[in-house]
């Protein structure tokens, strides 16, 4: 989960460890309200006493010692979004009986759409153990693990357009639907003011997401101008450079992150120290959530492998283009509950964390992972490079200008997010009739 | 003038006064506020009718000798200078286009800053106006006179690609090292600089982009009205239009000062006394001028041999030309520039380094490129504002992000860090490109 990479952070994306809470509080509705409440100050505390690293110390996480079934029982049981968790071996079932890729996509679709979630209560649980620089990198790379794991495997079996498709899916979801839907419900909820943000870091992540823009378009240009030197090789090695350089970028901004947060927290720190201690110890040990992560991760590769095989198979079965599935279908599902957990922050006027959520996330995408593909590629001797093709170069050019302008002014309101959502349909709208002009793109 | 070009004045003292270490810091902090004050009370017509007169400047009369000493030999940067003649030398003995192209360019450098403090020197005598003007005509005398001569040989695909070079070198290089070094200075705060003047400024960068977009969009959709010429009348015409509009900027930065600096009155009544020898030129008004068109001509031969070398510095370096035009030629041409503005910035006078990047840029895209379409209109060169496809989008994206950059109104090393580092992007874009059709030049 992204969300769980600002929570250590302490910036905008407590939100991780608040969702996984909030989530377990669905269970049980009658704690649901004191639950929320409650769960408004520990994150902050966590993230705060994180940050500090001086009271790290005076709350060493109690390991609590799990049997396999209590274990079993936390991680899996508890959470009732878990009850999806059986669509994946359904799915499996499904692919070696019958023959219908649409079915086998659908189930596989919604048999990760739990693992999301907890993946990033395992992150979670592991920040607990490790340092805030630890566990703030963690977040920062675990944050949209199923999406890094769905192109590297994508990227394995050469397709390298559903890979580029993907990504830009999911930067672009995170951009409007996810950052819209937050600004519509938290502007419905405080319909009579306008929600604010800080500006400042709106402003240094609409920064980025540009950088990320000019990183993808000058290949993109170069490509379409034909006026490479070496034709096809010199794209090809910008990509690579550019990719570099963006890694570089994403690491100083984490470290830009991570050395101007101290000073936002030291108030709230002193109010909140004594009223939450208990809700900062983990659930589970540190071996345990190293232990579910990797299952959890395996779980996922696993039903990711068939899900890419499956992508062509749907789209001829359904009769969609498969750009849409890749940009449209795939990322909505992934980020779900991402998406939920904005929409909630929003509705609690703490419009920073939603930020947080949807922006970091793009960032996050734009900024790693795709050059972290560009780079796998180069490894595994794959082609991938950053020329995402004219038609979705445009259109993310065009969002980013449109998400960085709303952005600008620190404040938020439901039409704000309505116009968002809304662009995003038309984006949505426009992949839906496109497809890529030449067949050799798989 | 004081916003874009208050650098050249400071600029050149500050590289003045690096001769003498040990005078270094107070004359540094001096020669600051004899600058803020000189602008102040240059601005300020009111005010100069009681204050001008107490600081007319005392013409030295200096021999030709001393002369000479105070303009070649008061600056350590000037030890460049004798590359000038060196490769004039190696362009007649040896073929070699490469060493001929590399002398030149280090033979230019010194010479960029001389002219700004000629500049600096003969603005003393004329009135703020004219002087304001001088600034802001011989700002980037050095890349016109380049571009000149390439139009003159017809090379103009190289005029268009130096002048596009200087304006990203300025707006992201420049830039983003003063950010970056005053931000590590700084670290503990984000330093501010004037946001008004910022959106003014990424206004009339946009202006110029939407110049130079619509010829090549025109051109790239083949939707002339008659083809060939219907581009090349628009770009005249936007050319003057942009002209216009810079002359208007120079009117509105002028007259807008005299509201904009009285918070610099206080300081500048505290330091009349103590500055009043600072205001004096060093060189009397003939002296100036003498220099100045020495100078002048000194750059022209220079650039001469300069655009001659290109092409064969590209060959024999196995470098595309649009790299060595693009991001070889404005990094050496804007040394000097750039020094200032991360001196300016590590002393937290952000609004100067904005001044020297942004203002310089808007003095390329606005003033240099569409004054080198109207001489090549006159010449009869067929130099339009069309710059192709690669290079627009480019500028585009550049003029965006940096336009995004100075909504805020204040910095960080963090955005200086990404500046540089799209800088670094572009240089590479442009490594790897060339231009697609043959006749490039």
């Amino acid at each position: 989960m992204f969300s769980n990479f600002f929570k250590s952070m302490g910036w905008c994306k407590v939100p991780g460890f608040m969702q996984a809470h909030v989530e377990l509080g669905f269970v049980n509705e009658v704690e649901l309200k004191c639950l929320l409440e409650q769960e408004t100050y520990s994150p902050q505390t966590k993230a705060a006493s994180l940050m500090e690293q001086g009271a790290l110390r005076e709350r060493r996480a109690k390991a609590p010692r799990n049997s396999v079934v209590q274990s079993f029982k936390i991680v899996i049981l508890s959470n009732k979004l878990n009850l999806l968790l059986f669509f994946g071996p359904l799915a499996i079932l499904v692919h070696y009986v019958t023959d219908n890729k649409g079915w086998f996509f659908l189930l596989s679709l919604v048999g990760i759409t739990p693992l999301a979630e907890r993946l990033g209560y395992a992150t979670e649980q592991l920040a607990c153990y490790t340092g805030s620089t630890v566990g703030g990198l963690l977040n920062a790379t675990f944050g949209n693990v199923i999406e890094l794991i769905i192109s590297i495997i994508a990227l394995k079996n050469g397709m390298i357009r559903v890979v580029q498709l993907t990504l830009l899916g999911s930067i672009l979801s995170n951009m409007l639907l996810v950052l819209g839907c937050a600004f519509f419900c938290g502007g419905l909820v405080f319909s009579r003011k306008d929600q604010v943000f800080d500006k400042g870091n709106a402003v240094v992540s609409s920064g980025m997401l540009l950088m990320a823009v000019m990183g993808l378009l000058f290949p993109t240009v170069l490509h379409y101008t034909h006026s490479e030197v070496h034709a096809g090789s010199s794209e090809l090695a910008l990509s690579r450079f550019i990719s570099c350089i963006m890694l570089v970028t994403y690491a100083a901004y984490l470290f830009f992150q991570l050395k101007s947060q101290p000073s936002f927290y030291t108030e709230e720190t002193k109010q909140n120290k004594e009223m939450s201690e208990d809700d900062e110890d983990p659930e589970i040990s540190k071996w345990e959530a190293i232990i579910w992560l990797s299952i959890l991760t395996a779980w996922v590769s696993i039903l990711s492998g068939y899900l890419v095989d499956a992508i062509e198979g749907a789209s001829v079965s359904w009769k969609i283009p498969i750009s849409f599935i890749s940009v449209i279908l795939l990322p909505i599902v992934e980020n779900a509950a991402e998406h939920a957990g904005a929409i909630m922050f929003a509705m609690k006027d703490k419009l920073d964390l939603s930020l947080g959520v949807a922006i970091g996330s793009s960032i996050q995408i734009s900024m790693f992972a795709v050059p972290f593909c560009v780079m796998i590629g180069w490894m595994m001797g794959v082609q991938m490079d950053l020329n995402f093709q004219l038609f979705e170069t445009a259109t993310l050019f065009t969002t980013v200008i449109v998400v960085a302008f709303f952005l600008q002014e620190g404040t938020s309101n439901y039409f704000k997010g309505l116009m968002l959502i809304l662009c995003y349909l038309v984006v949505a709208a426009s992949f839906f009739v496109h497809e890529d002009p030449h067949q050799g793109w798989c | 003038m004081s916003c874009c070009k208050v650098p050249v004045l400071i600029e050149a003292q500050v590289e003045m006064v690096s001769a003498n270490e040990l005078e270094n810091k107070s004359l540094f902090r001096q020669e600051e506020d004899a600058a803020q004050t000189k602008e102040a009370s240059l601005m300020e017509q009111g005010s100069l009718s009681t204050s001008f007169p107490q600081h007319t400047p005392k013409a030295p009369k200096n021999s030709v000798l001393n002369s000479i000493k105070i303009v070649i030999f008061c600056n350590k940067l000037n030890l460049l200078l004798p590359f000038g003649p060196l490769a004039i030398l190696v362009h007649y003995m040896i073929d070699s286009k490469g060493w001929v192209f590399l002398l030149t360019l280090v033979g230019i450098t010194p010479l960029a800053e001389r002219l700004g403090y000629a500049t600096e020197q003969l603005a003393c005598y004329t009135g703020p106006t004219v002087g304001g003007l001088l600034n802001a005509t011989f700002g980037n005398v050095t890349e016109l006179i380049i571009s000149i001569f390439a139009l003159k040989n017809g090379m103009i695909r190289v005029v268009q690609l130096t002048l596009l070079g200087s304006i990203l070198s300025n707006m992201l290089l420049v830039l983003g090292c003063a950010f970056f070094c005053g931000g590590l200075v700084f670290y503990q705060k984000d330093q501010v600089f004037d946001k008004g003047i910022a959106t003014v400024n990424s206004g009339l960068l946009l202006m110029a982009v939407m110049g130079i977009l619509f010829p090549a969009v025109l051109h790239y959709t083949h939707s002339e009205v008659h083809a060939g010429s219907s581009e090349l009348a628009l770009s005249r015409f936007s050319s003057c239009i942009m002209l216009i509009a810079y002359a208007a900027y120079l009117f509105f930065q002028l007259k807008s000062q005299s509201n904009s600096y009285s918070p610099l009155d206080e300081e500048s009544n505290q330091n009349e006394e103590t500055s009043a020898e600072d205001e004096d030129p060093e060189i009397s008004k003939w002296e100036a001028i003498i220099w100045l068109s020495i100078l002048t001509a000194w750059v022209s031969l220079l650039s001469g041999y300069l655009v001659d070398a290109i092409e064969g510095a590209s060959v024999s370096w196995n470098i595309p030309i649009a790299f060595i035009s693009t991001i070889l030629l404005p990094i050496v041409g804007n040394a000097a520039e750039h020094a200032g503005a991360i001196m300016f910035a590590m002393k937290d006078k952000l609004d100067l380094s904005l001044g020297v990047a942004i203002g310089s840029s808007i003095q390329i895209s606005m003033f240099a490129v569409p004054f080198c379409v109207v001489i090549g209109w006159m010449m009869g060169q067929q130099m339009d504002l069309n710059f192709q496809l690669f290079e627009t989008a480019m500028l585009f994206i550049t003029v965006i992000v940096v336009a995004f950059f100075l909504q805020e109104g204040s910095s960080n090393y963090f955005k200086g860090l990404m500046l540089i580092l799209c800088y670094l992007i572009v240089a590479a874009s442009f490594f790897v490109h060339e231009d697609p059709h043959q006749d490039g030049i």
